[in-house]
């Protein structure tokens, strides 16, 4: 009996629109993907306002200063006490009128003598915290020689 | 003269894609495991100059408008105020002020619509999103046709912290 020989032929998939694909979720991803790195602590849960807008122009000198509670896994308050939040340092808020002279002498020493009025302090506060002790900070940096100040919430989207 | 064909016929190069989808199946993942929504942030300006000694100046500016924040004992709002008026505790006091600071922005005999300063003086205890509320109620709000941001007053300030006795 004969067999009639056909050559053995291997399925080649099209792989352009997988390419493609990948290629939107790439650039989808590297779009929404912030790379800046931004001095917020997930600690702290910001109060939300619709009123809330970014500033139209960065800020070049800013200080940051995170105000939270202590939390657990589950983002429950583990402590009532307010810390100033600086990675893991945890500083109670009273206590932070030397840190905050401190930063005035390394922005003098960056920006030149006086360099510090026009610093903007980012007060990321959480929306539990007193607002004596807001208050309190704000009084802080003043003695220290800061100015501006800036309050910063979540934008609420409606 | 005879000219010999070349026999070579033309082969096609297939590049090879293994390695290109490796790669970019290792962005791919970098980027989905990187990844961090993080909120949008916005932000109020305050305006606390240090306290300068007073100069005398021939403008003479309007005092400014005062808002007291009055709080619970566990920190929750227990009423607002404005210029020592009742404005209710509920979750409508903060849209009340905004439409009585609205009505003092607006009025047309008001020759001083564009100094007008609010002195925000907040309870010692209490929750800081109330103040952001009543931060918010005093500097504008959203038209809901354009959804931009119509600011009525630009200068906010707080009073001094009200410590507790003891």
């Amino acid at each position: 009996m004969r067999y009639k020989q056909h050559e053995s032929t291997v399925i080649e998939p099209d792989m352009t629109p997988m390419i493609d694909i990948v290629f939107q979720l790439i650039a989808f991803f590297m779009m929404v993907t912030n790379f800046e790195q931004t001095q917020a602590d997930e600690r702290v849960k910001l109060p939300s306002d619709q009123l809330a807008r970014p500033p139209i122009t960065s800020r070049e000198k800013v200080l940051v200063v995170n105000v939270g509670f202590k939390r657990d896994n589950q983002g429950e308050k583990i402590d009532s006490t307010p810390y100033v939040f600086e990675g893991d340092v945890e500083t109670a808020v009273l206590q932070y009128g030397p840190r905050l002279k401190e930063e005035k002498r390394v922005a003098e020493a960056l920006y030149g003598p006086g360099g510090h009025k026009d610093m903007v302090i980012e007060i990321r506060a959480d929306s539990e915290t007193p607002t004596g002790l807001v208050q309190e900070l704000i009084k802080l940096c003043q003695e220290a020689g800061f100015e501006k100040f800036s309050l910063r919430a979540k934008q609420l989207i409606r | 003269m005879r000219i010999r064909k070349s026999r070579i016929s033309a082969t096609k190069i297939e590049a090879q894609m293994a390695p290109m989808i490796d790669v970019v199946f290792q962005l791919l993942i970098f980027f989905m495991l990187t990844l961090k929504i993080i909120p949008i942030e916005g932000d109020f300006n305050i305006n606390m100059p240090i306290g300068q000694q007073a100069t005398e100046s021939p403008d003479i500016t309007p005092p400014p408008i005062k808002v007291r924040l009055i709080a619970n004992e566990d920190g929750s709002l227990s009423g607002v105020q404005m210029n020592q008026r009742q404005l209710g505790s509920d979750g409508l006091a903060f849209d009340r002020l905004n439409a009585e600071i609205g009505n003092l922005v607006g009025r047309r005999d008001n020759p001083f619509a564009d100094e007008l300063e609010v002195e925000i003086d907040a309870d010692y205890n209490l929750h800081y999103r109330f103040v952001i509320s009543a931060v918010s109620a005093c500097t504008g709000y959203v038209s809901p046709q354009s959804g931009q941001v119509i600011r009525y007053v630009e200068k906010v300030k707080f009073a001094p912290p009200r410590r507790p006795e003891g």
